[in-house]
């Protein structure tokens, strides 16, 4: 080996240094790979006992000066952030991952924890009522007359049990008796939902059930107006639809509330412009809740002056809200309870 | 009601187009349903006459007419028995669009056909029909079939019990002349005058507020005119092709007020409309004798029953082919006597519906002129021989005084006084700006607030605005919705899903578990067997939902249920809000390649229970479930402040059998959630985890493995070492029974992990702590060390 043999050398250390420390800044690796014992820069100084004094003295001098550099960039840079060893396995990341099952309320109690969330930014409060229930609580005083026709609008079970008026207890068909036990509870201004279970005798099919569940919605205060009621009812359908949804108010009959109202949204699916949508069946509007302003017989009923007192009432079925929501056409559904389907809720 | 189109349409004098009609209908609180278009659905068929029929060369049943449309004369090949020479009948010739299609011409078995004869039902008219139709004779020939079958619609209306008042055709143009603007026809029928048969009407009860009775004699012709029977057929009513009992329907659907006729012969000298006595029987136009009690209202002569009044005519004085002299009832009953009536008899009839509604007490006069009328068109010679018209006292009218201010203030709106007094003027004519009178026909307006829905159903419910000056409310915390939701949190991290059941079981789900019916709360009227009784535990609902699920294919079932039982107590209701949860099969769904398949077992659902009730502090979990249905050994009782709150464990597997379930093994927890709802804090200073400090120096960890007799519990040994001083936990890590030690001993290792605040245990320490403890064990349980 020649001196400018040995240098050509020393310069292609020079060079694996710096491309070392680009590619792989591993310093322990770059201390032992050119300065460790069997280092290419140890190697390489030890040939210098070959050559001459003068050129011994020189080339070490151009040596060390490498070594030099190589150790103040270790030393420098020792405790700076340069980037990480690699480390390297044989495995294969493709396998799959755990499935795991975190779906687990039920999309009925999605739906209403999502409506109570709604209501409680207004203000509303939860009461719950019993599901057996007087015929007082649940017709008489909710200004149903005993032998009136618009108790045929909601086909009863009865209980076998009598209360102390000699009626049977009836499993009650709205969560309208909750607004009876709450204003004979409470003093006004109140402003309450009372969600839950309701039963009606009628055949199981797609759109019915014996079981359901129904949110009941009432305020009872001085002036209460049927414009507060649309505010609220507004509020509310357009937390859980969207700004875009658009509420239409049209008469209806419910016997304790007057005036009555029946609400409709605008179809949260083809927006009112699909003449077959399946949702609407083409209408544009779908019928979401019944509401109006609570009769003066009922105030009456829970000792309240009608002429002091004002009310509003709504009401809706949880299950409509839900098959919407999640895209369920058939009612039975909600009630077989098949995991393949509440797992995928989530 | 259904209405048909045509016939509403008949009473305005400017009618709306159909569409407009519907979205009318549905602003004034209607709601329309199941629309259906009815007339003739072909376009280029004519009128023609049938000159000429032969039979048909190669056919025996086909013949060959020849028809002429008044100026040309087609062959046609005709294969309906009905046809005939002389009759007028729609002719459907090649290019006619009929059946969704165009008619061609066709040769038929050899002979050239240039259309066809149509049926009623090929043109759109009917559903069923047979043979070919055949016009009125006076028909003129070429006609476009459309102009004498105008296109039509029929529709069922929704009316509910407020709006009875509209359950007719006339009365609903009425409505939608007063609400939509629409100028009613006025109503002209002639008068008749009466003669003076010997005939008394009386009212013994107050059931009974109007009867009108009229007699005519001498009637011949009992035809039903084709327009009475093919209205009643288009709203579905069947004619009965007697006019004497057809024109009691037609009058019910143009003017909503039910009415009857009797065969005059079999009424003996008067009406008395009277209470029924107890025992009294009739039998009924539906041929079934009913025994009636006092309080339904019965129509009689003066020897029996003739009709059960409001509700069905009886069998023996109703009309029948030889009848000529009748009886017209047109009365008015007091709903609830109707309604009490119907209920007790179990019979539904239109009548009998319109009662129960209210009839205008006013409708009297004009019915019973148009009842007149119609016979009186078929049998001009029929006598009219005896009219009475007894009140049992006359309808007041109800005033209501307007305040304007009280109805904005009930709509929130500000609509001027003027405004109003125009909509309450188009209900009462004769309205003065304060003092509204209410027609006779609107027993639905009561008070001010019926007002309020009036003016907001004239102006429509646009006039509200949504706004609002609602004074801000705080809401309440529902500990149930905040417990519930945080068990949902917590459980699904088990992977469990909520599932949602009926409440109402069979006897035999309940009897199955061991409970005594006589506790559970049972339906007077049932849908069915399998949904007679209010359940009396979630377990029921929840074994059938692990059926369900069993035998479709999955093997990982973990369901839990939010859900009220339900107690007869001493014969009165009692409910009790509970959690329950049921586990069989595997513990993950989904086969994993990293890990084996693992059952659930009392100690899963164990882990699950202490999970769940783990913000409960005062909770305990102690001794053996005493639930019937449930093995005693695998079994544990949860207390909550001393009080039993619930239970868990294993299913007895005879439940398996006696439900059904193909499983193996069933796991069931249930807990008293409204006692636990009942000590659970909500406000969030009582929610939020509170840390233990932590030592900053490191711990003393032992391991300690012994052997003690069988006969000790797990739970005892712990209790007497846990309280070890500065013992920072106590982790049970091994349980062994079996060869490698003596028969009858177990062998418990115990990790203990020591940890002091001030400092670093040394092994010496340690050491002696450990002592301590080998003493303890074997003081008291004879522990020998492994």
């Amino acid at each position: 080996m020649n001196v400018s043999e040995w240098l050509e050398e020393l310069s292609k250390i020079e060079e694996r240094f710096v491309s070392a420390v680009k590619e792989n800044p591993d310093f322990d690796n770059i201390f032992e790979s050119f300065l460790g014992k069997k280092g290419e820069l140890t190697l390489l100084l030890r040939k210098l006992g070959e050559f001459s004094p003068d050129d011994k003295k020189l080339l070490g001098r151009k040596g060390n000066e490498l070594k030099e550099k190589i150790v103040k960039f270790l030393e420098e840079n020792k405790n700076k952030f340069g980037g990480f060893k690699k480390y390297s396995f044989d495995i294969d990341v493709t396998l799959p991952p755990k499935k795991l099952n975190l779906s687990c309320a039920h999309p009925l109690t999605v739906t209403l924890n999502r409506i109570i969330e709604s209501f409680e930014k207004l203000g509303f409060s939860v009461e719950w009522g019993p599901l057996v229930e007087k015929d007082y609580y649940n017709f008489e005083a909710l200004n149903f007359p005993p032998d009136h026709p618009a108790r045929d609008m909601q086909d009863t079970f009865y209980t076998e049990l009598k209360d102390e008026k000699d009626k049977n207890y009836l499993l009650r068909t709205h969560t309208s008796p909750v607004q009876i036990r709450s204003m004979l509870k409470y003093k006004p201004p109140m402003r309450i939902i009372s969600p839950g279970k309701v039963f009606r005798s009628e055949a199981v099919d797609a759109t019915h059930s014996f079981v359901f569940n129904q949110i009941e919605g009432f305020y009872v205060d001085k002036n209460v107006s049927m414009s507060d009621l649309k505010w609220t009812l507004e509020s509310f359908i357009k937390d859980l639809f969207g700004q875009k949804a658009d509420l239409k108010f049209s008469p209806s009959y419910f016997p304790f509330v007057e005036p009555g109202a029946q609400v409709e949204v605008s179809c949260v699916f083809c927006g009112g412009k699909d003449q077959n949508c399946r949702v609407c069946k083409g209408r544009g509007w779908l019928e979401m809740l019944g509401a109006g302003m609570i009769h003066p017989k009922v105030l009456e009923n829970c000792g309240y002056d009608p002429n002091v007192f004002s009310g509003f009432a709504f009401g809706a079925g949880i299950e409509r809200f839900t098959m919407l929501l999640f895209g369920i056409d058939d009612l039975r559904v909600l009630y077989e309870n098949d995991l393949r389907i509440l797992r995928q809720i989530y | 009601m259904k209405v048909l189109y045509s016939w509403l349409c008949e009473y305005l004098n400017n009618p709306p187009d159909f569409d407009s009609l519907i979205s009318n209908l549905t602003k004034i609180g209607f709601s329309v349903d199941d629309v259906k278009k009815i007339g003739v659905d072909a376009e280029g068929v004519i009128t023609a006459k049938v000159l000429k029929k032969e039979k048909h060369p190669n056919a025996d049943k086909l013949s060959l007419c020849e028809v002429s449309d008044g100026s040309n004369a087609y062959t046609v090949v005709c294969g309906a028995k009905n046809v005939d020479a002389g009759q007028v009948v729609p002719l459907a010739l090649a290019g006619a669009k009929i059946g969704g299609g165009v008619l061609k011409k066709a040769k038929i078995r050899g002979v050239e056909s240039n259309g066809m004869i149509c049926s009623a039902q090929e043109l759109g008219l009917e559903e069923n029909s047979e043979g070919i139709m055949v016009l009125d004779p006076k028909t003129p020939l070429g006609l476009d079939i459309k102009k004498i079958y105008n296109p039509d619609y029929v529709f069922e209306l929704e009316i509910t019990p407020n709006l009875a008042y509209c359950l007719s055709h006339y009365s609903l143009a009425r409505e939608l002349s007063i609400f939509c603007g629409y100028d009613l026809k006025e109503i002209k029928i002639p008068d008749f005058t009466a003669g003076k048969d010997n005939f008394e009407i009386k009212i013994e009860t107050d059931n009974c507020l109007r009867y009108c009775g009229i007699i005519i004699r001498n009637i011949k012709n009992t035809q039903t005119p084709d327009f009475i029977s093919q209205r009643l057929k288009k709203i579905g009513v069947n004619p009965k092709n007697n006019i004497l009992i057809d024109v009691s329907n037609y009058v019910m659907f143009e003017f909503g007020q039910p009415t009857h006729c009797f065969d005059l012969n079999n009424v003996e000298r008067g009406i008395i409309v009277r209470n029924a006595r107890a025992g009294e029987k009739i039998k009924a136009l539906d041929s079934n004798e009913y025994e009636l009690k006092e309080d339904v209202t019965v129509i009689a002569d003066l020897k029996k029953p003739l009709a059960v009044a409001g509700v069905i005519g009886g069998y023996y004085s109703s009309i029948n082919e030889k009848t000529s002299d009748i009886l017209i009832e047109i009365a008015n009953f007091k709903p609830s006597a109707v309604r009490k009536s119907s209920k007790y008899l179990n019979i539904k009839t239109d009548s009998s519906y319109r009662f129960e509604r209210g009839v205008d007490f006013n409708l009297v006069e004009i019915v019973s002129k148009r009842m007149v009328e119609i016979i009186k068109s078929s049998n001009p010679d029929c006598l009219i021989s005896f009219y009475g018209d007894v009140k049992r006292a006359d309808k007041e009218t109800k005033i209501i005084d307007i305040d304007a201010d009280k109805i904005n203030s009930i709509l929130g709106t500000k609509i001027s006084r003027e405004e109003m007094t125009k909509v309450f003027k188009k209900i009462d004519e004769s309205f003065d700006g304060i003092k509204f009178k209410v027609p006779s026909y609107r027993s639905d307006i009561e008070s001010i607030w019926d007002l309020a829905e009036e003016v907001a159903r004239y102006l429509g419910y646009e006039i509200i605005e949504s706004k609002t000056d609602m004074k801000v409310m705080k809401s309440n915390t529902d500990p149930y919705l905040v417990l519930k939701n945080r068990f949902l949190q917590k459980i699904s991290v088990f992977g469990f899903n909520e599932a949602l059941n009926y409440d109402l079981v069979s006897e035999k789900d309940i009897t199955n578990l061991g409970f005594d019916i006589k506790n559970s709360i049972k339906l007077a009227n049932p849908l069915s067997k399998e949904f007679e009784f209010l359940r009396p535990s979630l377990l029921v609902s929840l074994l059938k939902n692990l059926r369900y699920n069993l035998n479709r294919g999955i093997k990982s079932l973990k369901i839990c249920e939010f859900g009220t039982v339900f107690e007869n107590r001493a014969g009165k209701p009692y409910e009790n809000r509970r959690f329950a949860g049921i586990i069989s099969g595997i513990k993950d769904e989904w086969e994993y390649w990293k890990e084996k398949e693992e059952s659930m077992d009392y100690f899963y659902l164990k882990t699950v229970v202490n999970h769940l009730l783990s913000d409960f502090e005062s909770l305990k979990i102690n001794g053996k479930s005493e639930e019937k249905y449930m093995v005693e050994d695998v079994s544990s009782e949860v207390f909550l402040n001393g009080k039993k709150t619930g239970f868990f464990g294993m299913l007895n597997p005879e439940i398996n059998k006696l439900f059904d379930v193909k499983a193996d093994k069933i796991f069931y927890f249930d807990f008293d959630f409204d006692t636990l709802c009942s000590s659970y804090k909500t406000d969030f200073a009582s929610m939020a985890k509170k840390p233990k400090s932590v030592s900053q120096f490191q711990y003393g960890i032992r391991d300690l493995s012994f052997i003690v007799d069988k006969k000790y519990a797990y739970r005892d040994i712990y209790e007497s070492i846990s309280k070890t001083k500065d013992l920072l936990d106590l982790r049970l890590i091994d349980v062994y029974e079996g060869e490698r030690i003596e028969k009858g001993k177990k062998s418990f290792t115990f990790r203990f992990i020591f940890s002091s605040m001030e400092k670093t245990f040394t092994d010496e320490e340690l050491n002696k702590k450990i002592e301590e403890v080998i003493k303890v064990l074997s003081d008291s349980f004879g522990a020998k060390l492994r």
